[in-house]
């Protein structure tokens, strides 16, 4: 038996899902989370008999008449794969909205059960629905349910019903399968008289004590954080708090003691090994595989904590008012608001973040933000910003902060040069979002969030970033006549010889050390890779606690070792950060952008945007700081005026194209 | 004897790692340790192109 479950957006559908079926499908307090069917048989223990069952959750829909991509995969899968019942999940505390779609699914004449879902919220608000009216006006089982309740949730009550209407038919109480939907003015009609209908059953069925048209407590805190001024800088504040619990206290907490177990079983390993062992497969299992991938396990507890405070702003519905603050931004330069999403989900990772840009419809603006999405910082990046911060700025949470900005700031600069480029300027989309009510964050989804982040980096550090550092140990080991290198003399093996020549690219940059640039390179393979191989290079187990990082390493001071100044530091940083990718991100890119013109030139822009950032930052700061520029300024300067130059030349080009249409035209 | 403790013992972990990539790969991960991108994540099948 399978059951489709469907309802508008953000009505808790996945929630139910999840419930039922025991997935960990992502959810989100905001609509748009889901964009694609999912299916999973239901749990026993929520089934009377043997019946089996399977759960399809599908994307939130307001109507049948798809608008999105979403509402148009939810329309076919109801019309066309016969589920045989239709779950139809339904926000109690917006009946108003949510029953026009269940009265044009009790048409399909598929059997119907109504899920009356956050029924806890209806009564805090103090609503009261009868359900037995509302049953007997849409002629359907109705079942009050709490999705994210374990006790008693209404979950075994809704699918008793489900199975006793499977194969039943279902009469529709809103009948208009006599209207010619070729005729636009009928269907609008019909619309009308369905949308009447509706309230005429509400005004029966429910009973508030607070009108729509009252202001609520959550109306005058949305007119605060979503304000046109004030949105942004109290967005700045509490990303900046983010950070500072993440990076600066709570997380390198525990740091510390991970940190301290992994620097235990390497010296028990040591132990082990004794002195017998040839020093090539010493250094590769204790330097490589272990110094390598303990680097990187170390900051675990700074991403847990950073994801899991970012569920609980998610959850408790900011991000959504987030998306309404950057809406002003993104619409001024051509980007639709449905931009912003595919850019917050970008922030865990930014393979989904791009493959879910495939909702936005225009194409310009589809591949605008596809290309553009890979500036916030991702999950993967998290170690390399945490390492800088915490190494170079004493776990300074404006660094992280800052980064997201920087991000932010450059797809905003990127959106403005692009609709440029492309010559449609002026192009305007609107974007509709509901905002969703503000409530405790759950911490259990949070940490559910954080521990599905935990476990996808632990497997990265375990697989690809275990081989990377493995080969790069072996490439810093041996020269290129196979003999190992001499202990100091690393700059003759295969790794250095290969890295140096991008490193004399890198001068302007303030970073044209060989080891540098070899770690720059593996962060195309994954960005957490950066430090790894930086740990690899450098011999360096433990970047959590710095004071023993300087002892270890034999260095008078954390900047010596690794022979980077401050704003050097912050402009590596940011050139990993904003250059390209890495491979897997760059094939979901290549799959959305579906032009290969298009590919090259978002991996050209993000190479020549990362390149002016990194230069800007190290250039200035070098001035201010010391008062004269830094190394490599006049071919760093060239470099970045022929970017400028050509960037400059496109979007001069198109839009002289499309003045050249528009007058064509007229 | 102990040179070929540790090369068996590199070997089984790179071959573990190997070994999971691949399997990753074949369950159809676009990306190895990236959460929410198994099975094509969240999103809708292409839109196909009209002729």
């Amino acid at each position: 038996m399978k059951i489709a479950l469907t309802g508008n957006p953000n009505s808790g559908k996945t929630t139910l899902f999840n419930a039922l079926t025991g997935q960990v499908e992502k959810i989100g307090n905001w609509s748009g989370v889901t964009i694609d069917k999912k299916e999973a048989p239901v749990r026993k223990k929520w089934v009377a008999g043997n019946e089996e069952i399977i759960a399809v959750d599908l994307p939130g829909a307001y109507s049948m008449s798809p608008f999105t991509a979403e509402e148009t995969i939810t329309r076919d899968f109801v019309q066309q794969e016969n589920p045989d019942v239709i779950v139809n999940i339904v926000d109690a505390t917006n009946l108003s909205r949510s029953l026009f779609f269940s009265t044009q699914l009790l048409e399909l004449g598929i059997p119907v059960v109504v899920a009356l879902n956050k029924c806890d919220l209806n009564r805090k608000k103090g609503i009261s629905i009868s359900v037995e009216a509302l049953s007997y006006n849409l002629g359907c089982p109705i079942i009050e349910t709490i999705a994210t309740s374990k006790g008693h949730n209404g979950l075994k009550g809704l699918l008793e019903f489900a199975i006793l209407s499977k194969g039943k038919s279902q009469k529709a109480p809103f009948d208009s399968s006599e209207v010619d939907i070729s005729n636009k003015e009928a269907v609008e009609a019909s619309d009308k008289k369905r949308y009447e209908w509706v309230q005429g059953i509400i005004a029966e069925v429910e009973r508030r004590k607070v009108t729509a048209n009252k202001q609520t407590k959550q109306d005058a805190v949305d007119r605060v954080v979503a304000h046109k001024w004030l949105g942004f800088p109290i967005f700045a504040l509490i990303m900046w708090t983010v950070f500072s619990i993440s990076q600066s206290s709570v997380g390198p907490f525990f740091a510390d003691t991970l940190v301290g177990w992994i620097d235990g079983f390497y010296a028990w390993v040591e132990g082990l090994l004794g002195g017998g062992i040839a020093p090539v497969l010493r250094v590769i299992l204790l330097d490589g595989i272990i110094g390598g991938v303990g680097a990187v396990v170390g900051f675990l507890p700074l991403i847990i904590v950073l994801f899991f405070l970012l569920s609980l702003l998610e959850d408790c519905g900011y991000m959504a008012r987030v998306a309404v603050v950057m809406d002003k931004f993104f619409k001024r330069v051509g980007l639709s608001g449905k931009s912003i999403i595919p850019m917050v989900i970008g922030t865990g990772c930014s393979i989904p973040g791009i493959m879910s840009t495939r909702t936005i419809k225009n194409v310009r603006q589809r591949r605008t933000t596809a290309m553009l999405t890979p500036f916030m910082p991702c999950g993967a990046k998290l170690p390399v910003i945490a390492l800088f911060a915490g190494v170079f700025f004493n776990e300074a949470a404006w660094v992280g902060t800052t980064m997201y900005f920087v991000g932010i700031f450059l797809i905003v600069t990127g959106a403005f040069i692009v609709v440029r480029i492309t010559g449609e300027r002026g192009s305007r989309a609107y974007f509709i979002m509901e905002l969703p009510e503000y409530r405790f964050p759950s911490i259990k989804r949070a940490a559910v969030e954080s521990f599905l982040q935990a476990k996808a980096f632990i497997l990265k550090a375990g697989t690809i970033i275990l081989l990377c550092n493995a080969t790069i140990q072996l490439m810093q080991t041996f020269d290129w006549n196979l003999n190992v290198v001499a202990d100091g003399a690393q700059s003759t093996s295969i790794l250095a010889s290969l890295a140096t020549p991008f490193a004399l690219l890198l001068v302007p940059l303030g970073f044209g050390a060989w080891q540098l640039a070899a770690a720059a390179i593996t962060g195309f393979i994954a960005k957490e890779n950066v430090v790894g191989t930086l740990a690899v290079v450098y011999g360096i187990t433990n970047f959590i606690n710095t004071d023993e990082l300087a002892l270890i390493s034999g260095g008078d001071s954390v900047a010596g070792i690794m022979g980077l100044t401050k704003v050097a530091a912050l402009s590596y940083l940011m050139f990993n950060l904003f250059t390209p990718p890495c491979f897997a991100a760059l094939g979901a890119m290549n799959a959305e952008l579906e032009n290969k013109k298009w590919l090259w030139g978002a991996i050209g822009f993000q190479f020549g945007m990362g390149y002016i950032v990194a230069f800007l930052t190290y250039q200035i700061g070098t001035l201010v700081t010391t008062g004269a520029l830094g190394a490599g300024f006049i071919p760093g300067m060239i470099a970045v005026l022929l970017i400028g130059g050509y960037i400059t030349y496109l979007m001069i080009k198109g839009e002289r194209l499309a003045y050249a249409k528009k007058k064509a035209l007229a | 004897m102990e040179n070929l403790i540790v090369i068996v013992i590199l070997l089984v972990i790179i071959g573990c790692a190997i070994a999971k990539i691949a399997k990753e790969k074949r369950s159809g991960a676009k990306c190895i340790g990236c959460p929410h991108t198994k099975n094509g994540c969240h999103c809708p099948s292409k839109p196909t192109k009209k002729p």
